[in-house]
């Protein structure tokens, strides 16, 4: 039980690092690394189960307020960034350059 | 039996999602592709007897963080002549599932050493608000108040980058 649980972790944490390497639309980049986020959680949870202990719980809580703090701090730089070019390619995004 | 067919449903769902995000290629069909795994990761977390983290999961993940990326997509009224061309967008995910192929059987190798917990029941009480609670507010009260500053912080810096209204000459 705990085996497949984690098998779908692994599951959904590959395909979110597919996700951030194959992909250059900055929306999708930015929702698989949320993907790799909940991949996160959810071993956390079995974890708890496995242990019979809730700090697992509180690490998830943990964790989807720095998504929160993500999504609301990335979603800001990605309106800025298509507000100056106009376009969601992350190629595009290439300012510190050098 | 109703616990096994209903975790095979969840990771069918959970799985497809996260492909389709993956796979779509305008970003609002990927925001709603990503909800229905975000929505069946919570019945994972029901299925694992975690009520408190299901029903955070759903409200905060799938309402509020979902519903604000949604709302971002919208705001920017993104056209099919806007996106990415990505020709070799499949090329790239296949090699992209070569690369990453070798962590995930890892990983999974790594998980055959674990226990299974079949045989045990949750204790009293196990994962519900009040217990959940106290736990975080006796010994994770310190990185409770971390995350608050985080929060600050990311707010600060979202309404410095975002709203700055420059004033035309």
């Amino acid at each position: 039980m705990i085996q497949s649980y984690l098998t779908v972790s692994i599951l959904l944490f590959c395909i979110g690092i597919v996700g951030v390497i194959s992909r250059r639309n900055v929306f999708t980049v930015f929702m698989s690394i949320e993907l790799m986020l909940n991949a996160a959680n959810l071993a956390f949870v079995t974890f708890a189960r496995l242990h019979q202990t809730m700090d697992g719980h509180v690490l998830a809580l943990i964790v989807m307020a720095v998504a929160a703090a993500e999504a609301g701090l990335a979603l800001a730089v990605v309106i800025l960034l298509h507000k100056h070019k106009g376009q969601l390619d992350t190629n595009v995004f290439s300012l510190l350059k050098g | 039996m109703l616990t096994d067919g209903l975790f095979i449903l969840f990771t069918v769902f959970a799985v497809t999602g996260a492909a389709g995000l993956v796979l779509f290629k305008h970003p609002m069909n990927g925001a709603m592709s990503f909800l229905v795994t975000l929505i069946s990761l919570a019945g994972l977390y029901a299925l694992l007897s975690a009520k408190l983290i299901f029903a955070i999961q759903l409200m905060v993940y799938a309402g509020a963080i979902m519903s604000f990326i949604i709302f971002v997509i919208m705001f920017l009224n993104i056209q099919e002549e806007d996106l990415p061309i990505e020709e070799g967008r499949f090329k790239y995910l296949i090699g992209g599932v070569i690369i990453v192929a070798p962590i995930g059987l890892f990983l999974s190798r790594v998980i055959k050493s674990f226990p299974g917990a079949d045989a045990i029941i949750t204790v009293e009480g196990f994962g519900e608000i009040k217990e959940v609670g106290l736990l975080l507010f006796r010994e994770w009260l310190l990185r409770f108040e971390i995350v608050s500053i985080l929060l600050l912080v990311s707010l600060v810096g979202a309404v410095v980058l975002a709203g700055t209204r420059r004033i035309a000459k």
